[in-house]
């Protein structure tokens, strides 16, 4: 028998070109081969295209808000009371640039994976988003986002009424750092610009404690934790105090971090050449020790799932008593007709530390701007609108936007508009002055502090709480050093 | 050993290729020479759709790429060093373990009794068939939400139903892995169920019709009859679901992240959290490659478990 051994992938036959299965594969096979060999040829491009220049530099002249009149800007948003406040005044500033905004809204739940994706992917759809502080740490080493430093600098591109120093110094800090572990905040670029913030203070509902007669707020963790229990009955469905236990690092900042910095404990110390974990000191035990007894006690049911709508509607609907997180959250919810206990709802710095201090951990939502963004000067443009003290105190004036970051416009404007909620002013006061981003700086951030929420679920879960502590604080001190 | 010797064509020597084309329209000749690429197109579709990812990703787990790192170099089995050695990863593998047997095992055994009562044909057999199919059509993600806010010890309809209180919580680290296992047999059981549905109403009826008439009960012609010739249908269910299974995800995430602490954190759940939370993207990859070896192993096994039981339900292995 003869084989046709007519080489080449095709073999002519008497209904022209055939391929053999041998072939066939071969020719898979080829492209497989090929296809595999794209990332080792593209092995350079891993970690997406190069950003576009800053482009600050690139603005002369004076300054005038028209100067990108008929570009388009790309804007991502989560749904929130800042974003719903500022919603009715987008017209007004196309009307006064002559930029047409596009707005994309993702919900909170899935606002950091979509932005980590696209950001990754370097696409620069979005020229401008929100962001959160913490997620500078991760997204400015590898060049994500934009240095607003020479944008703030150039006269041209900013102008001389924005008054950047009116924003409160524990937010301008808390959104500029140098990446360097072991440099505080507040060193290198300024990576977005805050918007709105959140001090982390406890609201309660004052019917419940005018009802039982208790008009002295507890001063001091212990008794805090005593009122909690006592507030708590099960058979009623009532329970003492709301925070957040779910499996993520948001279960860490809010009252966590607080109260945890009260408590004169601290997340790391830095050696001079690496960051140590320090969820293992005695402070930091005997604190966590207390936080997961209180919610054994005192807390939800099933604590372990509860994010901030939880714990706060818990508080709305009359469930939970108490609640420590953002002031900002709990704001909303006392507006008439927001929830069953509106006009109910009041507010109070929460317990000391031993030496009175009322060290706080902020939040701030800012805006960023894209790295790979091709339309800076709009999206400059646009954030130095939001960020600026005229459209800040319109969106005051709508009554759920809380807290102003700008210090002029939380003496006028914030003031006379949250006067009437209890307490709401006095905590704010007793706290800004200590308020700041309590974490030490570091590019490890969400995966570390993920691992100490997962902790205290373990410990909630019944593991010895000292053992579980010094096993995060071994595995974390190796994560953040690496 | 008899050979065939194929039959020759119908027309003779004298009528050659002429009148051969004169039944066979005439095809133009870049159209024959483009057929064969024209054909390898799907097949390319799948190399560069599929095997792309998939190779990008290996490549992935040999780097130490991250977002922290976005110049990455080869670091070849550091990942695997790293990810083998962490205590973690192995909780990873035996909650993924135990789901993935309990579900498949609780499903195909629900889903063969719902199948058999569907089976009887009544009313509400048929009423049922249809009602079954609902979970089937919710989305996992939605149905993770539905049943999160049915867990809920507050306000959940479970513990009000059941007088459990509000201090029993179903996604306790005790009982969160149970409870992410019955709102997977609640979304998947009718999958399996209309499987097998579907194969005993494929079966022959006179062996059954004969078995009757000579009087065997209803529990022998099901073991001695039905289950056999059912068999094959049965392990393509357990094939699905259980390579299913293996990658669970969505309502897992939905219902609990992975928590309380570790107790429902999945191999899936690993390398989200480590490609999409952390943007470690060479870490998520190793997981992933080895989550891929686990599938293919389990894969290769099921299937071939499958063929010899194809072969004994037709007879041709004993």
């Amino acid at each position: 028998m003869s084989r046709d051994r007519s080489s080449g992938l095709f073999r002519p036959g008497p209904g022209g070109p055939q391929m053999s299965r041998r072939n066939m594969l071969a020719a898979l096979g080829v492209a497989g081969a090929a296809a595999a060999s794209l990332p080792v040829l593209s092995a350079c491009g891993v970690g997406g295209k190069a950003s576009a220049p800053n482009g600050a530099s690139a603005v002369t002249g004076g300054f005038d808000w028209t100067k990108a009149s008929g570009q388009t800007l790309n804007i991502l948003q989560t749904p929130h009371p800042y974003q719903l406040s500022y919603q009715p005044l987008l017209a007004e500033f196309s009307e006064l640039t002559g930029i047409t905004v596009n707005v994309d809204l993702v919900p909170e739940a899935d606002y950091f994976t979509k932005l980590n994706t696209e950001l990754a992917g370097g696409s620069g759809k979005h020229d401008a988003f929100m962001l959160g502080a913490y997620f500078i740490w991760q997204y400015g080493p590898p060049g994500w986002i934009e240095d607003l430093n020479p944008w703030l600098q150039n006269s041209s591109a900013t102008s001389a009424e924005y008054d950047f120093e009116d924003i409160f110094e524990g937010l301008r800090t808390s959104t500029r750092w140098d990446f360097v572990n072991g440099n505080p905040l507040g060193t290198g670029g300024q990576w977005a610009i805050p918007w709105g913030f959140e001090n982390n203070v406890v609201a309660y509902n004052k019917r419940i404690f005018d009802e039982k007669g208790i008009t002295k707020l507890p001063d001091n963790f212990d008794d805090f934790i005593q009122l909690a229990v006592d507030l708590t009955d099960r058979a009623e469905n009532r329970y003492g105090i709301s925070t957040r236990g779910s499996k993520s690092w948001a279960t860490i900042h809010p009252g966590f971090m607080t109260q945890y910095s009260r408590s004169g404990a601290v997340d790391y110390t830095f050696n001079g050449s690496e960051l140590i974990a320090e969820m293992d000191s005695d402070k930091a035990i005997e604190f966590t020790k207390k936080w997961i007894d209180m919610q054994h006690q005192a807390g939800p049911t099933s604590w372990t799932t509860y994010d901030y709508p939880n714990a706060t509607g818990d508080l709305g609907d009359g469930k939970a008593m108490m609640v420590f997180d953002a002031d900002s959250a709990t704001y909303p919810k006392n507006k008439p007709g927001a929830s069953k206990e509106a006009g109910n709802i009041a507010w109070y710095a929460g317990p000391a530390g031993a030496d009175g201090n009322y060290k706080t951990n902020l939040w701030t939502w800012s805006w960023a701007m894209s790295a790979n963004s091709r339309n800076k000067l709009p999206a400059w443009l646009f954030i130095q609108w939001a960020t600026g003290k005229e459209a800040m105190n319109k969106a005051v004036e709508g009554g759920t936007y809380a807290d102003p970051v700008r210090k002029s416009v939380f003496d006028t404007t914030f003031k006379r508009v949250a006067a009437d909620q209890f307490g709401y002013l006095e905590a704010f006061e007793t706290v800004i002055g200590q308020s700041k981003i309590q974490f030490t700086p570091q590019k490890k951030f969400f995966d570390t502090t993920q691992n100490w929420a997962v902790a205290l679920q373990d410990i909630y879960g019944g593991d010895d709480a000292a053992s579980r502590l010094r096993s995060l604080a071994k595995t974390n001190t190796s994560k953040v050093n690496l | 050993m008899t050979t065939q010797t194929p039959k020759a064509p119908a027309t003779s020597p004298e009528q050659p290729a002429a009148a051969q084309r004169r039944n066979v329209p005439e095809v133009p000749t870049w159209r024959r020479k483009l057929r064969p690429y024209l054909l390898s197109i799907p097949a390319l579709v799948i190399v560069v759709g599929i095997l792309y990812p998939f190779f990008v990703g290996a490549y992935y787990a040999f780097l130490n790429y991250a977002a922290v790192n976005p110049n990455p170099h080869f670091v070849w089995f550091d990942n695997f060093k790293s990810v083998l050695g962490d205590q973690v990863f192995w909780y990873s593998v035996r909650t993924t373990a135990i789901f993935a047997v309990l579900a498949t095992l609780v499903e195909t055994a629900l889903g063969v009794g719902l199948a058999l009562l569907l089976n009887r044909s009544s009313i509400i057999g048929k009423i049922f068939e249809k009602v079954l199919i609902l979970p089937l059509m919710i989305a996992p993600v939605i149905a993770g939400v539905i049943w999160k806010l049915m867990f809920n010890p507050q306000f959940g309809v479970l513990n009000h139903v059941l007088g459990l209180g509000n201090t029993f919580d179903w996604l306790s680290s005790g009982n969160a892995l149970f409870s992410v296992i019955l709102v997977d047999l609640w979304i998947f059981t009718p999958f399996v169920a209309i499987l097998v549905l579907a194969g005993i109403r494929s079966l022959p009826k006179e062996p059954f019709e004969a078995s009757e008439v000579d009087g065997a009960s209803w529990f022998f012609m099901f073991r001695k009859l039905m289950l056999p010739m059912l068999w094959p249908y049965i392990l393509v269910a357990v094939i699905f679901r259980f390579m299913d299974n293996l990658k669970v995800f969505d309502h897992i995430y939905v219902l609990t992240a992975g928590g309380p602490g570790v107790a429902t954190r999945t191999l899936q759940i690993g390398a989200f959290e480590d490609s999409i939370i952390n943007l470690d993207y060479s870490r998520g990859s190793t997981y992933m490659l080895l989550l891929w070896i686990i599938v293919f192993i389990t894969a290769r096994y099921l299937v071939s478990v499958l063929g010899k039981a194809q072969r004994r339900a037709a007879g041709a292995e004993s």
